[in-house]
This record gives structure tokens, C-alpha cells and sequence, in this order.
């Protein structure tokens, strides 16, 4: 074994630290919450965490990022307890030390890690109240009825406590999304009776959270942090990473690439860590626009919660749309594909008015859509990466009444070549393939297309920093041939960085519009912000 | 320093990565042993249904009457209408829909076939093609309820079933139709071509239609996607409820055909004969064959392979003397397995990422 040093990773040159704290194992030394030490994961295969270890300082809010198969998740699911790490790590919170290879969920609940998944786990049909207790059994009396009024008493308390302004009996449907995630905070650390002693887990707790949401969710985060809790959150969002986190921990290939503290978290550095390269150009210088052609033109499209927008799209523009959840930009989108019933108010395409009556006629036209949901709206999870690609142009393959199967896999080929897409094979299946690489399959599907008309509702949403460099690529490609894009973005700095010209949807119109330079990610902020105060 | 690395890395504290790191595995043996894997979920049916052959064969209790040709004839003959009936109901698994009224709309249209010939004396040609037509518009009526109302496809079908069986006893005053059948068409049903029941040949025929339409059209493709992800098929321009219904149209029709051939491979209208049994044995051969062949995935091979291996060992056991109930337990059961590998193999397929 080697002595002290770095673990060889040429990239970060820093990386032999003097080290301070040498005694692994009489539990975390004083001012640190968790310490995870030399955590190794091996799979039948794959190594999937090599010799890991960093420190979480009580009271601090500390990132854990990393590109997708970085390792992050199999750390997480270390400290949970779901899968065992191998002889030799530990993993110590407060004066108590857990073996890695020794972990179990129960372990986790002792040691006072407290965890919140991507995905909350909140029943949205029962009420708030109810969801609190519903891991922990009812308090009831003898006989078995349920002590309503003692829960919801206790429930109060627990929101009073973390600052929820939601009422125990509302239900969770009914809440915001971002009220949704700390009631499972709050659900989470209800049994921490006050003193700050365990370490809250969120598993990229923002991940399907509309910008807004995010910013009310981290205001939280930061609140709980001041009151001494110690946070560990996995996030894609490099944002919110350099606005809330006091110290980032990076993974790359399963190792610890670095770790950034402070003012030093910047998103060169972040990108830099993450991608083991400095991205120059994360973003992709976009071409001029080339043409004053009006491809597309809505005249007061109104529908659902659209209330007359009008608007016109150059060849080769990329006209991003920004606006809160709920302003209908979704909703824009669909109208324009013919999945959403346009009330009244018109489309002209080339200077033509069009009718749509359904998808069909919308691709006919050279339109196509990248839906925000990829799991639900786009993937064929169970089908083959071939079948996905070729998912919006089947009927180009019927030739003599067979189906060329083979000319599709050919083609299949080349396009996984062409856009960047790591897949064993074009048989691979779809849901084998990480996030960054089925959204850039689904991108090929209606790109290899030729369309001249590109709408992309979040495009780049739970992809990791080397796939959305990729997917910029593509769209720059695209847009070079003459397509023209549609951006719905809640990430503004990606759409001051790809968008020629934006448009706020405010009250269901267009509120305002930004060109070039003034695209600026604070001006989009403030402009979706003031939006939301106009509307209460 | 930006960068306050690996922080505890302290004395004697292994920080270097573990020898081998670098290259972890072997990725030629884990590659064979994938290739290996996948190869025996493929033909691990297959395997089973020839050693199920082979056993029945050797067994001294049925090697004396088993490997006989007019027993393997038999079943061959008898099996034919179940299949048709389980390619029936495959299709709108496909699309991820179920049709529980396959047996029973078999059921009804084999007594209306008959009946039309010995009550209303209509000609051979129109007491099969009504039937059928019959059997179609069961299915369009299903498919309509299920693609345009949106209703579950299980309680609709479940229900119409019933009302089919109803309507089946009223129809023949539960009593069978023997006499006024054509004997021309009896002629086409019953008997041998080529040493084989005819009946085996009706099977083969539909049974390539099926896989053709399946596998080399694009509307064979399009109801997979439908069955993967109703709405991004939605999204890629696929007129989902019309596909739907097609596939339940085309279900009844099958089970009208499978109506049909039961008249002409009896010579008689029963009401005792298509009924739900018949729909839970389609069921399980087609659970049963989406775990060969193209694992994973309803396909007309597998389920070809899966109805003769269930028959086979059902009529393996009879032969031996086993008590009757054992039929249904073991079709029962054969369906319980069917679906749990299957589910399986579709959760390692779907999440193994």
C-alpha cells in the first residue's frame, strides 16, 4: 500500500493535502459532522468508488457532485446502508464509527444520517400531518383509533420548527413542489428532537424542481444549516451548487477528485473537477443569424393557460422561452406540435397559415419536439437504442412490404456516431444507457429528421455537464443547416448562452423580450420573478 | 489553494488506488458469460420442452403410448385452436392492452357458425365469413371501449366474456348443434394433408400472418411502442386509440376464425367448448412465450413453442394416469411462472442501468 499522498490523479494537482486528522477510528474529530474514509465499491466488473474520503463540517451545507457513473449514487447508497462498501472504508458521524463493509439501513438510522431521495416519497392524497407519521406507525389509542388531534398538534410543531408554511392537514397534492420536498425534510429529521447531532442526505433534491421552486427549496436549506444542521446534498445544478454550498466535494470515476471550498467554488472549477478537463467552451459559440425569413409566426395562440401570444421565429434563431411553471411554455410547445388544442388565435409557417390537426400534421410540416419528461413523454426504456432512434421515421423502412430492419441498424449506427452517443451497440437497451445519453438519443430521433422547426422543452435537465456540452453541439449543428429552435429553459444562464432572443411569458403573453446581449441570466431572473409578483 | 483535497489523507492511510483498479474484471470473460446468458434465456424453453419430449418418451409409465405418432398427431390437431387463440390475445398484449373474451367470443361464434348452416340453412361461405365478421366487431366494440373511453381493458373484456357465454347458452338452449353442418366444410377441418392434421396447417398460416405483421410491418412496430410508452408513441406522431383498436379488431376476428375451425375440426356447435378456460391457456402460452426466443417480448415463435410444450406435458401426465384436475393446475400454474420470469426478465432488462 502507499503511504500518504494523492491518489495519483494527475488532474488535480493539489491533491496531497497535509492532513490533519489521522485517527480513523474514534468516530469524526470535533467541528466535523460525517467523515467517510478510504470507501472503495466493487462490482462484479467495475470498480465503482475507489478510495474515497472527505469530511462534512457540522453545520455546513456541503455538495457532492459528479457526471452521471461518477459514483455519487453508490456513495449515498453506502451511507443508507442499501449497499455494503468493501473491508477497508468507514464511515464515522459524531463519536460513532460503521465498518464499510458492515452498513445496514438500521446502522444509518443510529448514526443520525437522515435521508431525502430524488424522488420525495410523499403520498400527494393524504395530508400533511398523515404523511409524517406514516413510516412511523399512529399514535392511537387502545382499540386502534387514531389520535387526530395530538397529530396534528405534533405535526404544527415540526412545521413551526423548520419555517414550513403549510397547514397539517392541507394535502400534499395541493402543496408546491418545493413545499413537497421539505415536508419530506421535515419528515426525515422529525425524529432529531431539536439538537443538530445528524447529517441531512438529499439526493438531488432539486432535480425535478422549476427554477422557482429551487430557489425556495435552497432559501430552506440555508435556514436549516444557520439553525446548525449539517447538510450532504447531490446535485447536477452547478448553480445552486456555487449559491448555497459551503464546501464541494467532486467525484470523477468513482475517485475523489477534489474538493472546493467557498469563493473557490466557481463553475470553472466545478466543470474543471467534473469533467477532468477545462471546458473552454461549455457553452458553444452559435452562429450569426444568417436569414430574416420568418419560418414560424403565432398570432394571439391562446389555450390552456395561454392568453394570446404572439410571436415570430427566424431561420436559424434560436428564440428561447422563459417563464415560471405554469406560464404555459409547456403548453407553447404542444400547441405548436399539435399535442395541445389551440382555443383560437392562429400559426403561419413560411408565411403559410397551417391548421393542426394532429402530430402528424405538425411533423409533416418539419417540426419536431423534445418533451420535457423523458422517462415518461419520450423513451422507450424496454426497447432497443436502434428502436428508439428510429421511433419518428419507421415508415421510412417499409419498402416492398418488409420492414428493412438492417437499414435501420445501419443507420442507427451512424447516428450514434454522429451524436455522440456511448452505447455498447445499437441493440443496447434504451434503459441501460445513462441520462446524458438517452437525451442525446432522443435529440438524434428528431434531428436525424432534418426538421426545419426544433422545440425543446429542458433539454439538458439531469444531464451531466460532458453530455450538455454535447447537446449544445448538436443544436449548434443544427441550427448551422438552417433549423430554428424554440428554447424552454429554467436554466437561464443556458439560455443567455445558446438564445439569439428570449421571450417571457407573463399572464399567459409574451411579457417581454431580450435580445443578444441583454439576455443576461440576472435580467431572466428578475423578469420571471416579477412576472410572479404581477400574478399574486 | 482551490483545492483542499482528500482531506483525510493521513498516516498510513491507503490512498492510492487498489492494484488493478485501472482494469477492473475481465471484460472478455464477462462479456461470454452475457452472450451465454442471454443465449440460454432464449432457448431454455426450447431445451425444456425437448427434454419434456424426451422424458415422456423414456418414462415407463407412457413410453409405451407417448412417442407415438398418432398421439403427437393428436395433440397437434387439438392445439391448433388454442393457438390461434393465443395469437388472438397477443396481439393487443403487444400494446400492452388484455382481451379476456377471446375463448368465449371462440365460443359464440363456433355455435353461430353451426347454426347458421343447420337453422338457416345459410351456405358454407357465409356461415364462415359472418361468424368472423362477427367475432371482428366483438373485438371493435372491446377496443372502442378501451381506446376511445378509456376504461380498463381488463374489467371490459372480463365482463364482455360473460355476457358472450350468456348470450351462447341462450343461443343453443345449452344444448349442442350436431346435424345441418356442411359436410364440406367438416371435410376442410377434419381429416389428414400430408400425413398431418389439416387443422395444423390453418395454425402455420395464421401463425405467419401474425409474425409478419409483428415483425415486418410498421404497424407490428408501432404497437410495441405503444406497449413500451403510450405517450412518447403519442409524441412520435402515432395515432394511438386507432391503433388500438385495430389490435383488438383484429383479436376478435382471430377468434372468430378459431370459432370457425372448431366446427370444421368437430363437426358440431357446443356450448360447452370456448369459454375462459380457453382464454387463461391463450394467456399463459403467450406470457410463457414471451420469455423465449426474443425474451422480453410477446413473439409468435415463443408462443408457438409454449402452446405445444403446455400441451405435451398436459397430455404427457394423462397418459400416465394422473387425475384430471392436474390439467388445470398445471395451466394455472404454467401462467404464474410465465409471468413472474417474465417480469423478471423485463426489470433486469429495464433497470439493470
Amino acid at each position: 500500500m502507499s503511504g500518504a499522498g494523492g491518489p495519483g490523479d494527475p488532474a488535480v494537482s493539489d491533491q496531497a493535502a497535509p492532513a490533519e486528522h489521522v485517527v480513523p477510528t474514534a468516530g469524526s474529530p470535533p467541528g466535523v459532522a460525517l467523515r467517510v474514509d478510504h470507501l472503495s465499491k466493487t462490482f462484479p466488473g467495475t470498480r465503482a468508488l475507489d478510495d474515497v474520503s472527505f469530511e462534512v463540517r457540522s453545520g455546513e451545507i456541503h455538495a457532492l457532485v459528479g457526471g452521471n457513473g461518477s459514483g455519487k449514487s453508490t456513495l449515498i447508497k453506502i451511507l443508507a446502508g442499501v449497499y455494503h462498501g468493501d473491508a477497508g472504508g468507514s464511515i464515522a458521524v459524531g463519536d460513532t464509527t460503521v465498518a464499510a463493509d458492515h452498513t445496514t439501513p438500521a446502522k444509518a438510522r443510529a448514526l443520525g444520517l437522515h435521508f431525502v431521495h430524488q424522488n420525495p416519497g410523499v403520498f400527494p392524497a393524504l395530508s400533511v400531518a398523515e404523511n409524517m407519521v406514516i413510516g412511523h406507525g399512529f399514535n392511537t389509542r387502545p382499540g386502534g383509533s387514531i389520535r387526530w388531534r395530538a397529530l396534528r398538534r405534533q405535526t404544527q410543531a415540526l412545521l413551526d420548527r423548520y419555517e414550513i408554511q403549510v397547514r397539517p392537514e392541507a394535502l400534499v397534492r395541493s402543496l408546491r413542489p418545493a413545499e413537497r420536498a421539505m415536508v419530506a425534510i421535515a419528515r426525515a429529521l422529525q425524529d432529531q428532537e431539536g439538537q443538530h447531532t445528524g447529517v441531512l442526505v438529499l439526493d438531488e433534491p432539486t432535480a425535478s424542481l422549476p427554477r422557482a421552486e429551487v430557489v425556495r427549496l435552497m432559501g430552506a436549506l440555508n435556514r436549516f444549516a444557520a439553525a446548525g444542521q449539517t447538510i450532504l446534498f447531490v446535485s447536477h445544478r452547478l448553480d445552486e451548487v456555487i449559491d448555497t454550498a459551503s464546501q464541494a466535494t467532486v467525484l470523477r470515476d468513482g475517485k475523489l477528485a477534489g474538493t472546493l471550498v467557498g469563493d473557490d467554488i466557481t463553475e470553472g472549477r466545478l466543470i474543471e473537477l467534473i469533467a477532468g478537463r477545462a471546458l473552454d467552451h461549455m457553452y458553444p459559440v452559435m452562429p450569426p443569424l444568417a436569414s430574416d425569413e420568418v419560418v414560424l409566426e403565432a398570432k394571439g395562440l391562446t389555450g390552456g393557460p395561454l392568453h394570446g401570444v404572439d410571436f415570430q421565429l427566424r431561420q436559424g434563431e434560436v428564440l428561447g422561452v422563459a417563464g415560471l411553471l405554469g406560464s404555459g411554455r409547456s403548453e407553447l410547445l404542444k400547441m405548436i406540435f399539435g399535442a395541445y388544442p389551440i382555443r383560437s388565435g392562429t400559426l403561419e409557417f413560411q408565411g403559410r397559415r397551417v391548421k393542426l390537426r394532429d402530430i402528424g400534421d405538425a411533423m409533416d410540416l418539419g417540426i419536431a419536439y423534445v418533451p420535457e419528461d423523458r422517462g415518461g413523454e419520450a423513451a422507450f426504456l424496454d426497447q432497443t437504442l436502434a428502436d428508439n432512434v428510429v421511433a419518428s421515421s419507421i415508415s421510412n423502412y417499409w419498402r416492398g412490404l418488409w420492414l428493412r430492419n438492417r437499414a435501420m441498424d445501419t443507420d442507427a449506427r451512424d447516428i450514434i456516431h454522429q451524436y455522440f452517443i456511448r452505447a455498447s451497440s445499437e441493440r443496447q437497451q434504451m434503459g441501460t444507457l445513462s441520462g446524458g445519453n438517452q437525451q442525446k438519443v432522443i435529440v438524434a430521433r428528431w434531428l436525424s429528421r432534418n426538421p426545419k422547426v426544433l422545440l425543446l422543452d429542458e433539454p439538458t435537465q439531469g444531464v451531466d455537464v460532458n453530455a450538455r456540452a454535447e447537446i449544445y453541439q448538436l443544436i449548434r449543428n443544427a441550427v448551422r443547416q438552417g433549423c430554428s429552435v424554440l428554447l424552454v429553459t429554467s436554466d437561464f444562464e443556458e439560455m443567455s448562452h445558446v438564445a439569439d432572443r428570449a421571450i417571457v411569458l407573463r399572464g399567459g403573453r409574451v411579457g417581454a423580450e431580450l435580445r443578444g446581449a441583454d439576455i443576461e441570466a440576472v435580467r431572466l431572473t428578475e423578469l420571471a420573478f416579477s412576472t410572479q409578483e404581477v400574478a399574486s | 489553494m482551490s483545492v483542499v483535497a482528500d482531506a483525510p489523507a493521513g498516516e498510513g492511510a491507503p490512498t492510492g488506488g487498489a492494484p488493478g483498479s485501472d482494469n477492473p474484471g475481465n471484460p472478455i470473460r464477462s462479456r461470454n458469460r452475457e452472450r451465454l446468458l442471454e443465449f440460454t434465456e432464449r432457448y431454455a424453453l426450447v431445451v425444456l420442452f425437448i427434454a419434456t419430449l424426451l422424458f415422456f418418451s423414456v418414462w415407463s409409465k407412457t413410453s409405451s403410448t407417448f412417442p407415438h405418432a398418432q398421439n403427437i398427431k393428436n395433440v397437434l390437431g387439438n392445439e391448433a385452436v388454442t393457438g390461434i387463440l393465443a395469437l388472438a390475445i397477443m396481439i393487443p398484449l403487444v400494446c400492452g392492452e388484455f382481451d379476456f373474451s377471446v375463448g368465449n367470443t371462440a365460443g359464440l361464434t363456433q355455435v353461430l357458425c353451426a347454426g347458421f348452416m343447420a337453422r338457416l340453412g345459410m351456405p358454407v361461405v357465409l356461415a364462415v365469413l359472418i361468424p368472423i365478421g362477427i367475432g371482428g366487431f366483438i373485438g371493435l366494440a372491446n377496443g372502442n371501449t378501451v381506446a376511445r373511453v378509456g376504461v380498463n381493458s381488463l374489467i371490459v373484456t372480463l365482463g364482455v366474456s360473460s355476457v358472450l357465454l350468456g348470450i351462447v347458452e341462450w343461443y343453443t338452449g345449452g344444448q349442442s348443434i350436431i346435424n345441418h353442418i356442411s359436410q364440406s366444410l367438416v371435410n376442410l377441418g377434419a381429416g389428414q394433408w400430408l400425413g398431418l392434421p389439416k387443422t395444423i396447417y390453418y395454425l402455420a398460416v395464421v401463425a405467419l400472418i401474425v409474425h409478419y405483421m409483428l415483425e415486418h410491418t410498421p404497424f407490428g412496430r408501432y404497437l410495441y411502442s405503444i406497449g413500451s410508452n403510450r405517450d412518447a408513441a403519442r409524441l412520435v406522431g402515432l395515432p394511438v386509440e386507432r391503433y388500438v383498436l385495430l389490435a383488438f379488431t383484429m383479436s376478435g376476428a382471430l377468434a372468430g376464425v378459431a370459432g370457425v375451425l372448431l366446427v370444421a375440426y368437430n363437426g358440431t356447435g357446443s356450448p360447452q367448448v370456448g369459454t375462459i378456460v380457453d382464454t387463461l391457456q391463450a394467456l399463459a402460452a403467450a406470457y410463457l412465450g414471451a420469455t423465449a426466443i426474443k425474451p422480453g417480448r410477446f413473439n409468435v415463435l415463443g408462443t408457438m413453442i409454449a402452446i405445444f410444450f403446455l400441451a405435451y406435458t398436459v397430455t404427457g401426465l394423462s397418459l400416465a394416469g394422473v387425475a384430471d384436475w392436474i390439467n388445470n393446475v398445471f395451466d394455472g400454474g404454467a401462467l404464474f411462472v410465465a409471468v413472474l420470469v417474465s417480469t423478471i426478465i423485463g426489470r433486469r432488462r429495464a433497470g439493470a442501468g
